[in-house]
């Protein structure tokens, strides 16, 4: 029957042009908005490690601020007891500028046995960092003070950057080149990995390190823990303290309003490539119900002789949507060889996982709605009357 | 002749009201997203208040150095210290408009918080741009010789902090602990213009950065008005030179900044760099994206258009037959098609009437206000004719290739 089916259409493959290139257009789009659905949802699923709620950030300029490393550091213990002090408040951390759902980015590059690993994101932190956003580690240990001094670096990696080096094995203890490989430093922890672009985007590399006294007068971060009494009030109280220590500009912002925000720049965009793919695809449903329909009435003649020599109404019906059905594999098979060369081209960096469950998401669609709007034709085809469909001639 | 048509057309398309339906559907539906992003590219690129001497202006917006041995590249907007020792002096610039970009600061009104996006200007900015003030007027060089802590303000921001008041002139706003006199209010800047849009304009002069510092990266920009349209090339030409003499810092093998006109500033923001313009890479992509979005409805027209025609083939049979050529044939039937496509193009235009108008009551980019405009209808309109002759031609070719004796015989 297949066979049979299959070597009518191909002779007929020319009239049927327009016809697959719909479909393999249809599928492409469809291929193109499951991915990146799929993409995004993998992320949304795995854990945020990291507790975002009742963290605020508050951003200043240092330039006012003393260069000299003894009294800056003489002014930053100082201002933490200040803070600490503070009953609405429990925890501070000094930070780089890129702090979760911040909008800035500070990444370097890592060697290990002479394999280089790029995009690997740098954080610069201080000691209650780990706190204020209760990370948790899967190996070794955090920071303590003493990781400030002293010739060595101590770093700390997240999980993903440590499958990338060491895969299953334990990171904890080894050494680990900077990008030119000229400074060796060494992995004391592995982090679970936080979601720092936002929930829809992977952790990536990453890479923690302790902030040294010599850094701190370029320090412009701030982050604290506050408690739920904390209010408007104390936010205004906060800002009075703050523009009067460091003599200058401060915003305070609240990270789960960054997180609102970051997560609004990749909706929006989906939101509206979803709303164009849906009316594109309305529209390729009503044109394919359109064409179906006046390809099966011409074809009456043809019918009307099978029904005469014997063939049920069903078998009919049965005959057109197959037929329908294999027209769409044969663009569906052009579809997927072009769909498949995004994972083997490793595209945009999405997992191969996401774009095989897209394609074959996408196959079922079109199929369903290749199904659906052939449904309506075949079954007004199963009830042509013989007699008055040889008739016509 | 054309008339005839015209009741052909209207005749063939009340024939067959749901292909007409399905036809309709589907144009509309293309020229309404093409009428938006057409409404809105138009907003984003053509003169908008207050940027009214586009005409004859060039942008500087950054400061790149590159190392090309090693690959390494260091990009930033530009600092007062290089626009004010190298770019002021240029012969044939008549101002320069300097502004910093926005930095948030918070103030605290009744329990209240508000985000202020404050920006520093020097005196020209006023100058080149034209604001239009609600209340008050802008400051002038006096007040940034001498450091006043004054503010012009927009009118969101006098509506957030001090409530219904009109007349706010001479009251204090207060932000990082510090009071600002305002001397002015001016109107809502959309957000798309966002090198000059603020909440608070300051004197650079009260900015605690040292503005004099010699770098020449900071956080500001800067708009050249030329005396004349004509003279915006040897502007160009002399900032060009001007680069050629700047000193290039240490690690570095280049330096580039760029005095570009509007469009071209936008271009090499997204998709270019010190060294290449980006305005082919935009053409290209944007040329892509909008024939991709066009195949899917084109086909399905094209689809739809055939099956039509096939069924009136007895009819195109006995024209022939008549003596009626080829040609005359294809352009009776893509006249019905710009009919049809026209026709598409018009509910198309109500729609994209009340999309643009949800896209502005949602306030998606804030104060942007999308509107159809004379050249944004010229733009749609030859969409919609583009779009009726690519899904015109080819069913009109293949009607006319039509065998006469095989279209009068399958009656």
């Amino acid at each position: 029957m297949f066979q049979h089916l299959f070597k009518l259409l191909w002779n007929k493959r020319k009239q049927n042009f327009l016809f697959l290139a719909e479909i393999l257009v249809s599928f492409l789009v469809t291929f193109a908005v499951l991915s990146f659905i799929t993409y995004y949802y993998q992320n949304y699923r795995k854990p945020q490690g990291f507790d975002y709620r009742r963290v605020w950030a508050i951003n200043y300029n240092s330039g006012g601020l003393s260069k000299d490393v003894d009294s800056i550091a003489v002014f930053y213990a100082n201002l933490h007891k200040a803070l600490r002090s503070m009953p609405e408040i429990e925890e501070v951390s000094n930070s780089s500028s890129n702090f979760p759902y911040s909008n800035s980015i500070m990444s370097t590059g890592l060697t290990h046995n002479g394999k280089k690993v790029n995009h690997v994101y740098n954080y610069n932190v201080g000691e209650g960092y780990d706190k204020v956003w209760n990370l948790t580690l899967v190996e070794g240990r955090w920071f303590q003070p003493q990781d400030a001094v002293g010739k060595q670096r101590n770093i700390i990696v997240n999980e993903t950057l440590k499958k990338a080096i060491f895969g299953n094995g334990s990171a904890t203890g080894e050494l680990i080149g900077d990008y030119e490989d000229k400074e060796k430093m060494k992995i004391i922890g592995v982090v679970r990995d936080v979601k720092a672009n936002g929930d829809f985007h992977p952790a990536g590399n990453a890479m923690i390190s302790l902030q040294d006294t010599g850094l701190l007068k370029s320090t412009s971060n701030i982050l604290i823990k506050v408690r739920g009494s904390a209010d408007a009030r104390f936010e205004s109280e906060l800002y009075k303290f703050m523009t009067n220590a460091v003599k200058n500009a401060v915003e305070i912002q609240h990270v789960d309003e960054m997180r609102v925000s970051k997560n609004k720049e990749t909706i929006i965009p989906m939101i509206i490539f979803i709303i164009i793919s849906v009316f594109l695809i309305i529209n390729v449903a009503l044109g394919l119900f359109g064409v179906l329909w006046y390809n099966i009435n011409n074809r009456r003649g043809e019918i009307g002789l099978r029904r005469a020599i014997g063939g049920t109404g069903s078998s009919v019906s049965y005959q057109l949507v197959l037929e329908t059905l294999i027209l769409a594999t044969m663009s569906l098979i052009v579809g997927c060889f072009f769909a498949v060369q995004f994972p083997l081209l490793d595209v945009f960096n999405i997992p191969t996982s996401a774009y095989i469950i897209a394609m074959a998401l996408s196959v079922i669609f079109i199929y369903l709605l290749v199904f659906t709007c052939s449904l309506y034709p075949a079954k007004q085809a199963s009830g042509i009357h013989p007699a008055v469909a040889l008739r016509e001639e | 002749m054309l008339k005839n048509y015209l009741k052909i057309a209207f005749a063939v398309l009340k024939r067959r009201k749901f292909f007409t339906f399905i036809s309709l559907f589907g144009i509309s539906f293309t020229l309404t997203i093409l009428m938006v992003a057409t409404a809105f590219m138009d907003k984003v690129l053509s003169p908008d208040y207050p940027d009214f001497k586009r005409e004859r202006s060039l942008y500087v917006a950054t400061m790149e150095y590159k190392n090309l041995k090693e690959g390494w590249m260091n990009r930033s907007d530009v600092s007062y210290y290089f626009l004010d020792h190298y770019v002021s002096k240029l012969k044939n610039l008549e101002r320069m408009a300097i502004s910093s970009y926005v930095k948030s600061s918070n103030a605290y009104v009744n329990n209240k918080k508000i985000v202020i996006e404050y920006k520093y200007t020097n005196a020209d900015f006023w100058k080149v741009l034209e604001y239009e003030f609600l209340e008050g007027k802008p400051f002038g060089q006096r007040e940034i010789d001498n450091a006043e802590k004054v503010a012009v303000i927009s009118e969101e921001t006098r509506k957030a902090y001090f409530g219904d008041d009109k007349a706010v002139t001479g009251k204090y706003i207060s932000a990082d602990n510090i009071n600002y006199r305002v001397v002015g209010v001016v109107e809502n800047v959309s957000k798309t213009l966002h090198y000059i849009c603020g909440d608070m304009y300051l004197p650079y002069t009260v900015s605690k950065d040292d503005y004099n510092r010699a770098d020449l990266m900071g956080s500001y920009n800067a708009i050249l008005l030329a005396k004349s349209k004509e003279d915006v090339p040897k502007l160009k030409k002399e900032y060009d030179q001007m680069m050629t003499k700047v000193p290039i810092p240490g690690d570095f093998d280049r330096v580039y900044s760029n005095a570009d006109p509007f469009f071209v500033n936008v271009t090499r923001r997204i998709a270019g760099d010190g060294s290449d313009n980006g305005v082919n890479e935009s053409f290209t992509v944007i040329s892509v994206f909008t024939l991709l979005f066009l195949l899917l409805p084109t086909i399905n027209l094209v689809n739809i258009n055939i099956t039509r025609i096939l069924e009136r083939s007895s009819e195109i049979g006995v024209r022939k037959a008549f003596g009626a050529s080829s040609k005359t044939l294809v352009y009776q039937f893509i006249v019905e098609n710009l009919i049809l496509t026209l026709l598409g193009g018009m509910i198309g235009l109500f729609f994209s009437q009340m999309a643009i108008y949800l896209i502005n009551s949602s306030n998606v980019v804030s104060n942007m206000h999308l509107a159809m405009n004379f050249s944004v209808l010229l733009y749609s309109f030859i969409a919609c004719v583009f779009f009726g002759l690519i899904s015109g031609v080819y069913p009109a070719w293949k009607m006319s290739k039509l065998n006469v004796v095989g279209a009068l015989k399958s009656q």
